[in-house]
């Protein structure tokens, strides 16, 4: 067992990789009651062209399987995994995204019981014809719900600009007809590939002892039997790594009061994985804050032009292999929101140089409220992503914060924005005829 | 500890050094009519904006990122049938950041409250202007998201024509156009004036030093005897139905239940119980049987209202099986009825209510909303474990007997894919 201690913020990090390659970490928090444990697997909606473990040939499953298999992990021949925490007392749940999926729980007693319910069912598969049909239909509503949610269709009609043909570009649940192609034996292969004890990584914050907590792990994995580990391999490469198959814009129309922007900027550069990619996701969520948070003088002007309000937005998301921002808000000037935004994208640099004399509040300001986030074992957990960012955590992260310098916010422009990554996504009011 | 400031203004401080956050809330608080709901809720949206010091929504924005990025703004709710206009602040604690942080947001508070864009008796004039048109786009928006807008038809069902629990906290669109700079200056003075004050501020703090800076405020002493904050009204004796069409994947099944037990009364956990195993966890019957055994529905959830005696159930579903959902709901109501639920699913719904207590203690923003209800109902905290353990089989089934259908919302959803 591995201790890191940050002294500056009171908090230890105890980690250990187990002989099967599951990475442990847990964060105790001893004023805490809850234990939060969350089970991540390194495998989300976008993998899905690979070598199945145990083959030799490229396959590619229907879209929505990773967030199926999530499902129907719960499900077992005489049980539900929920059934099992609900006699713990325990609250549990799980999600899927493009490249990860992961498994929680949230208890306040008998928390070594629950650690082992949560590494069992997702252990030990069980799929049968005849639940995989009844799943169908849930996931169905599941599809339809977000189909009729603006916001949504919003964010995946960008994704769909930004990655036509990639995976991204489609639903992590899939559609009702790709969800209709899934059968047992999909989802059997599928889990053996990727479901490995060395694929995942187990997060725990809360009430809890380190040292007996990472033994009750050890205890409950050497009880198993695992198949002899192999690399899952997974095909993925950008259809276009230069993005010249941008779509640069599209319109959707629906029932909405008001019509609804995105602008969108996917990244070409490819970024080192490790310390590195997180240091360039803190510089480009810099970035975007000194191009368009509260604070500067750009957003007073389309503020008070009202070409953004309070719905006003901006995100950066880095997954394994791609990464991408966007901006969004509703509003009655559809054309200028456009406009202004990649205007001020394109002058990135004249607009740091502008705004310069706000960096060192700007980044205090993204300090705290990363500060603030130690308060929350869901954020410290929910936030670490594996090998991606070379194992750091959310107290390794306030450290490359604080060591970025406005200087390296013009670099990062540079790389980050260009104009072939740029796109625009319009949802507006149906017109009826 | 609680410190009365003067008359109608109460401080409760909670020290702890559980959190590397601080908590304030400032709630100001009022019974909810049909003209004050929609006014205090663009009051507080100007008062979030801009103060005499930051004259532009820059400037405040500024001040909040020297406070190490401390949220400060402003929000309404309704606590049964008080409406409230609410102050939060979250911001970290001074060891992590410099010494005098907390120092300067309690004056930080102190100068939106006390200092607000105010001249010659109006708010400025395009402040005004823009945080009204934008009032007016959120309200509107609203009924972009089909959940919440199935909720909100529900409520206008179940609820009496005339009754303030008919409007939101966050007021009307027809309520708007009547608003003005002048008139909001007046309403501002009313709340500053004579609403009931309740502070509560949560952190690794000196109480003696937050109560020193609060005695700084300018409140007046008011009186304020309404102290009745539950709802009641008469049942119907029929449930009034409503159905409406609209262009969408899927539909939405919304019912409402008269369920005559309030937050203060003996059956209160009984109730919470009973709504554990009607719809309120993966374990629950609604989630079982609609969603697992028959998967009509990726949601089908009840909650209970414990402020305004009301029970409410949700689904999404397609609407070729509207009838066999009905059916399905009544059946598990029902069932309840007859008592027709094992002692381990009681045991499992009890737990899982305690295990949430308890992770609630958690999250500081919980334990100040707690103290903020229990201020206002002047009592004790509850022992909310025992009581919750106390409640039987019997008292589950007594409660769910009250269960009065009183309106049923259907948004048919008719879009046709391929």
């Amino acid at each position: 067992m591995n201790e890191h201690s940050y002294s500056k913020y009171d908090e230890t990090i105890y980690d250990e990789t187990l002989e099967n390659g599951l990475v442990v970490q847990v964060l105790p928090k001893k004023y805490f009651h809850k234990t939060y444990a969350i089970l991540t697997v390194d495998y989300g909606s976008i993998d899905q062209t690979f070598v199945p473990t145990g083959s030799d040939e490229v396959v590619t499953v229907p879209d929505g399987v990773a967030h199926f298999l999530e499902h129907k992990m719960f499900e077992k021949i005489d049980h539900d995994a929920f059934d099992l925490f609900g006699e713990l007392g325990a609250d549990s749940n799980a999600f899927t995204s493009f490249t990860q999926t992961s498994y929680l729980f949230s208890t306040t007693e008998h928390i070594h019981e629950s650690l082992d319910v949560l590494l069992d069912f997702v252990q030990q598969p069980y799929f049968s014809s005849q639940t995989v049909q009844k799943e169908k239909g849930i996931i169905g509503q599941e599809i339809k719900m977000y189909d009729d949610d603006p916001n949504w269709r919003l964010y995946f009609g960008m994704l769909g600009n930004l990655y036509p043909h990639d995976p991204m570009h489609v639903d992590i649940a899939g559609s009702v007809e790709s969800i209709d192609k899934i059968s047992s034996e999909t989802l059997y292969s599928t889990y053996d590939t990727f479901y490995q004890p060395h694929n995942m990584n187990l997060f725990i914050v809360g009430n809890v002892d380190p040292a007996e907590a990472i033994e009750c792990v050890k205890d409950n994995q050497s009880k198993k039997h695992f198949d002899e580990p192999s690399n899952p391999e997974v095909r993925f490469e950008l259809n276009d790594p230069s993005g010249k198959d941008v779509i640069p814009f599209r319109t959707l129309e629906m029932d909405v009061t008001r019509p609804k922007v995105m602008v969108g900027v996917r990244g070409l550069e490819q970024i080192a994985a490790g310390e590195a990619g997180l240091r360039y996701r803190l510089g480009v969520e810099l970035l975007l804050d000194i191009l368009f948070d509260d604070t500067v003088d750009n957003y007073l002007r389309l503020y008070n032009n009202e070409i953004i309000d309070d719905s006003f937005s901006y995100n950066f998301e880095m997954q394994r292999g791609f990464h991408f921002a966007y901006f969004s808000s509703d509003t009655d000037h559809i054309e200028r929101f456009a406009d202004e935004i990649i205007g001020i994208l394109e002058s990135a640099h004249q607009q740091i140089e502008a705004a310069a004399s706000q960096f060192d509040n700007i980044k205090r300001a993204m300090l705290g409220r990363m500060i603030a986030l130690l308060d929350s074992p869901e954020a410290i957990a929910n936030r670490y992503a594996g090998k991606l960012f070379g194992g750091t955590n959310l107290l390794d992260e306030i450290t490359v914060l604080e060591s970025i310098k406005i200087d390296d916010l013009y670099v990062i422009a540079k790389e980050f924005i260009q104009s072939q990554g740029i796109s625009v996504y319009q949802v507006v009011p149906r017109h009826s005829n | 500890m609680d410190f009365r400031l003067t008359d109608g203004v109460e401080l409760h401080i909670i020290k702890t050094s559980q959190f590397k956050n601080n908590q304030i809330i400032v709630n100001f608080g009022t019974p909810q009519t049909a003209d004050n709901t929609t006014a205090r809720s663009l009051l507080g949206d100007l008062l979030e904006t801009s103060t005499h010091k930051y004259p532009t929504q820059t400037a405040l924005a500024r001040q909040l990122s020297r406070l190490y990025g401390a949220d400060v703004g402003t929000g309404v709710a309704r606590i049964g049938t008080m409406h409230t206009v609410r102050l939060k602040a979250r911001f970290i604690n001074d060891q992590y950041a410099f010494d005098g942080l907390l120092d300067r947001t309690i004056d930080l508070i102190h100068e939106m409250l006390f200092n607000p864009l105010i001249d010659n008796g109006s708010f400025d004039e395009p402040t005004f202007n823009l945080q009204k048109a934008n009032l007016y786009s959120a309200i509107k928006s609203l009924d972009d998201d089909k959940q919440y807008y199935a909720a909100t038809k529900l409520r206008q069902l179940y609820f009496d024509k005339n009754s303030v629990m008919q409007i939101p906290s966050f007021g009307r669109l027809d309520d708007l156009e009547s608003l003005t700079a002048e008139k909001l200056v007046e309403v501002y003075h009313n709340m500053v004036s004579h609403d009931k004050i309740n502070i509560v501020v949560l952190g690794d703090v000196d109480e003696n030093h937050v109560i020193d800076q609060f005695k700084q405020f300018e409140f007046a002493p008011r009186h304020f005897d309404n102290d009745k904050l539950m709802y009641r009204q008469e049942p119907k004796d029929e449930a009034v139905n409503e159905e409406e069409t609209q262009a969408l994947n899927q539909s939405k099944l919304n019912l409402a239940y008269e369920l005559p037990v309030c937050f203060l009364d003996k059956d209160h956990y009984a109730a919470v119980v009973m709504n554990g195993i009607l719809g309120g966890s993966p374990l629950s019957k609604l989630f079982v049987n609609v969603r697992e055994k028959e998967s009509l529905a990726y949601y089908a959830s009840s909650q209970y209202h414990s402020f305004s005696g009301m029970l409410s159930i949700q689904t999404g579903i397609q609407n070729v099986n509207y009838d066999r959902a009905r059916t399905l709901i009544k059946e598990q109501i029902d069932d309840i009825i007859a008592g027709k639920f094992s002692d381990e699913l009681m045991r499992e719904v009890k737990e899982g209510l305690v295990n949430q207590y308890k992770t609630s203690l958690d999250t500081a923003g919980n334990i100040v909303e707690r103290k903020l209800t229990d201020s206002l109902l002047h009592q004790e905290p509850d022992d909310v474990v025992e009581k919750v353990n106390q409640v039987t089989s019997a008292d589950v089934v007594r409660v769910a007997s009250k269960l009065k259908l009183q309106a049923v919302y259907y948004l048919n959803g008719d879009l046709k894919n391929e």
